[in-house]
């Protein structure tokens, strides 16, 4: 349950509000009566991170964590009297970052104890929202034993994969709490919320320094990457274009200059994105000589994105319109037994 | 300029809306000692729009007008239009109120798990019960609950018990309740969350700055409600509460009762909430001899009042009771009890597929009283009507229960509900006793933790009206406890046994009548070796 938490606790931190996150949770760990500490979730055994925290928004809970939910809600058939808090809202230009943890096995994952989803399921659910345009990019993130063989059957474009350790290894917890009498983190869950707990939105740390991290010694297993469907390098993939609600800053020649200077189906693509934003107008008549800045943004982020989107602007808007016109969703999932969470079984 | 445009645009706006709607915010927290060391605090945040008034049905098609609060709850207020909601009432608890040692509640829904219910009128736009699941599953979406799962199999409409709080509007348009209940339901910070951001003042100032997560649900019992009512000349009333019993000995260290605010909540008032017209706090006086401070504003024998709006700050409201040098518990309860009736329910009967629903009550009363008694049951568990029995202090008395209306349940679609009046004469015990089936389920009924068993809502009691008492006085409904039945719970690992199972023996047969049909037999002749 901590870890999905942590993960909850992380993305919120960089950016993305509550309406983006569907966070799911078999458990009411949290206000159980068995839980010695009410209202919390700790990340680790010295107890000095509360994940539950004062402000939190559980969106599946319960008999609600399905294998039938989780699916409807990838691939948004759901039934209309569904809220749209309870629904993945997300189009071609949505990068999503998926998280699940709990028990595992060869290609499954269980839910709830009785059910599990298999690796199929998830590769046939990813292909149908990629047919529907449901998303530009994935990371899908799972952490349980043998997890690596749950990304084996992707076969849709733009995924990336990362699990925690490989067919036929279990995934080990990383510490124990000895008041509360569970384990409380995983090992590979907790040393990624290590290193993301070093980045802030204005960070370029990129996908591949967050894979360079795992460490199979200290993890105890050892985790995979699966990269081959994803069309970027990950030394130029950001861990914000997954885990941030990062808002870019867009620095675009005078409009004269652009007329001038670029070719006409820059412009084109140009064209449609200024009118977005209805303060451009004002904001234009400057002088030609400084590139005008849309939106109001902190100070850092700007002088950090300016360099890399003049670059882009010059070979073409898509990995830029990406990025910042991605709503990151994360479907956070799951967790099994607050009681069983060492894996040396399996 | 152009700013200045949008400015005096702005301004001219709210002054229009100003007139339209006005708006009034007051919060209220009430304190009340008990005599077992615990302190009931209470929050009630009421938000009135003034002159409003619920959204007519026939309107419900054709597009809703443009809806603009500065303090009513805008995401709870587009809910209300968009299903033509006039009276609405979501509870939230967790824990077993204790009547017997705390008496009534502040808020009547104490039920465990969560209780909807909601008048709504009928007209031609759409149909009360899709309105109704739209409702659910909005505020199950609003709220992080999973109401959605209060489904037909769960929705009843008692209106002897739930009688509207408010007023319906239109004397000639009829109204129909619906009322469902989810008693497994927990409730926890991201039930709270939503809740605080419901109000206008959020928890950062005022008296929902106390509103502390991690102090709330460590309470000995606690709830939050969401009641919505329309009140004639006044307008559409949200009234948002939340109630906690908290036990202060557990939190002291040298085990007094002592207790303030911050030792309750973890925090004290340190501001005001600038919009709040009337924020006060209320501080039931006790009969034992405490010292409060600080003083009170105003002080009457019931209670004294603290105006949060005027007093210093940081506020923070204490009681001891000085000559106390350690609590004891009271071996006793209260006599006279603190409720007209006290009510105990059971199942009894060991059996998987037979059982009996055992009530007692007892009337502490030298008056008559009548009370209305709810059993809503899930066809989880069945009732055998003519196996009622009513005993009055052991004797038999059928003549004391009369059976107002009944709607048998139907398996996998429909609950029970009996909705019943019980005569109740001064001072004594009745016994009510009804046998119960317990039926089978389908395999995929079965809930993940299916050995577990399930919840059964509680039943409701109203006393209504108390004979010889000029003034008939609006009691307060009692519940009674949730019950838990164990139904017969599959091997659920079965069907894969059968299978298994099956298959060898279809393999064993088929291979060996292959194997018979195909193969040919012919005798050989071993011609003799000839000797060396």
């Amino acid at each position: 349950m901590s870890n999905t938490l942590g993960m909850y606790r992380t993305v919120k931190r960089l950016g993305i509000p509550d309406s983006n996150i569907i966070l799911m949770l078999a458990d009411d760990t949290a206000c159980n009566p068995r839980n010695k500490f009410p209202g919390c979730v700790y990340s680790n055994a010295a107890r000095n991170l509360d994940l539950y925290g004062d402000n939190i928004e559980v969106d599946y809970r319960g008999y609600e964590v399905t294998v039938e939910n989780f699916i409807r809600v990838l691939t948004g058939r759901v039934d209309p009297s569904v809220p749209r808090s309870k629904r993945l809202l997300t189009d071609d230009r949505s990068n999503i970052f998926v998280y699940m943890t709990g028990h595992g096995g060869n290609e499954f994952l269980k839910f709830q104890d009785n059910e599990e989803i298999s690796a199929f399921d998830i590769a046939d659910a990813f292909e149908q929202m990629w047919q529907k345009r449901r998303y530009n990019e994935i990371l899908f993130m799972i952490d349980t034993c043998q997890a690596n063989g749950m990304y084996s059957k992707f076969y849709s474009p733009n995924i990336l994969a990362t699990g925690s350790s490989e067919v036929g290894q279990n995934s080990y917890s990383y510490e124990n709490d000895n008041d509360i009498g569970v384990a409380v983190i995983d090992s590979f869950t907790h040393h990624i919320l290590q290193f993301m707990e070093g980045i802030d939105k204005t960070s370029q740390k990129t996908m591949q320094d967050l894979f360079d991290v795992f460490d199979p010694v200290k993890i105890h297993s050892t985790p995979g990457v699966r990269s081959d469907l994803f069309h970027r390098p990950l030394s130029q993939t950001l861990v914000t274009d997954f885990f941030g609600g990062v808002s870019q800053a867009e620095v675009f020649l005078p409009l004269i200059d652009t007329k001038t200077s670029m070719p006409p189906n820059g412009l084109d693509s140009k064209q449609p994105r200024a009118q977005d934003d209805p303060q451009d107008d004002a904001v234009d008549d400057d002088s030609g000589v400084f590139p005008s800045i849309r939106g109001s943004y902190d100070a850092d982020l700007l002088a950090l994105s300016s360099g890399k989107i003049s670059l882009s602007s010059q070979d073409g808007m898509p990995a830029r319109g990406a990025r910042a016109w991605t709503s990151i969703a994360l479907v956070g999932a799951l967790v099994v037994w607050v009681g069983i969470r060492t894996r040396a079984k399996r | 300029m152009f700013s200045a445009l949008i400015y005096s645009f702005l301004f001219l706006s709210a002054h229009v809306f100003s007139i339209h709607a006005q708006e009034f915010f007051q919060e209220q927290l009430t304190l009340r000692p008990h005599r077992d060391g615990t302190v009931l605090g209470h929050f009630a945040f009421t938000t009135l729009l003034k002159s409003a008034t619920p959204r007519e049905p026939e309107t419900i098609r054709i597009e809703d007008t443009s809806q603009h609060y500065t303090l009513f709850p805008l995401a709870l207020g587009q809910v209300l239009r968009e299903y033509a909601i006039t009276e609405l009432h979501l509870s939230l608890n967790a824990g077993k109120w204790s009547y017997d040692r705390w008496g009534y509640p502040e808020e009547d829904g104490v039920g465990t798990g969560a209780e909807l219910w909601a008048w709504m009128a009928e007209g031609p736009g759409a149909s009360v019960d899709e309105r109704w699941r739209g409702l659910r599953s909005n505020l199950a979406g609003l709220f992080c609950a999973s109401l959605g799962s209060m489904d037909e199999q769960r929705t009843t409409s008692p209106s002897l018990t739930f009688l509207p709080e408010g007023d319906l509007p239109g004397p000639s348009t009829p109204y129909q309740l619906r009322h469902g209940t989810l008693p497994s339901e927990n409730v926890c910070t991201e039930n709270l969350t939503p809740f605080l951001k419901l109000l206008p003042c959020k928890s950062l100032s005022g008296i929902a700055s106390l509103l502390n997560p991690h102090r709330l649900f460590d309470a000995d019992w606690h709830g939050m409600g969401i009641h919505v009512r329309y009140v004639e000349n006044a307008g559409v009333e949200v009234r948002l509460t939340f109630q906690g019993v908290f036990d202060p000995v557990r939190y002291s260290t040298d085990g007094k009762r002592d207790w303030s605010l911050h030792s309750i909540f973890d925090r004290t008032i340190q501001k005001t909430c600038p919009v709040a017209r009337h924020s006060k706090i209320r501080l039931i006086s006790t009969t034992d001899a405490v010292d409060v401070s600080p003083a009170p504003n105003t002080f009457n024998a019931a209670f004294s009042v603290y105006d949060v709006n005027t007093v210093s700050k940081p506020l923070d409201i204490s009681m001891q009771w000085s000559n106390e040098s350690h609590f004891e518990y009271p071996l006793s309860l209260d006599s006279p009890p603190p409720t007209h009736i006290s009510v105990r329910r059971t199942l009894k009967g060991t059996e998987q597929s037979r059982g009996q629903l055992a009530i007692v009550i007892e009337n502490h009363q030298d008056k008559q009283i009548k009370a209305s008694y709810l059993e809503t049951m899930p066809w989880l568990l069945q009732f055998h009507l003519n196996s009622i029995q009513v005993k009055w202090n052991s004797a038999p008395r059928d003549d004391l229960m009369s059976i107002v209306s009944y709607i048998p349940p139907v398996p996998h679609s429909r609950p029970t509900l009996l909705q019943s009046v019980l005569t109740l004469p001064p001072n004594g015990t009745m016994d009510l006793t009804i046998d119960v089936t317990k039926p089978f389920l389908r395999y995929t009924e079965h809930p993940p933790d299916a050995q577990r068993g399930w919840d059964l809502p509680p039943a409701v009691f109203r006393p209504l009206i108390i004979a010889n008492d000029s003034n008939l006085r609006r009691l307060p409904r009692i519940y009674t406890p949730i019950l838990l039945v164990d139904l017969a719970t599959p091997d659920f690992s079965m069907p894969y046994n059968v299978i298994i199972m099956s298959c060898t023996l279809i393999a064993l047969i088929f291979g060996s009548v292959f194997n018979l049909l195909t193969r040919k037999f012919v005798l050989t002749k071993i011609p003799n070796e000839p000797p060396q």
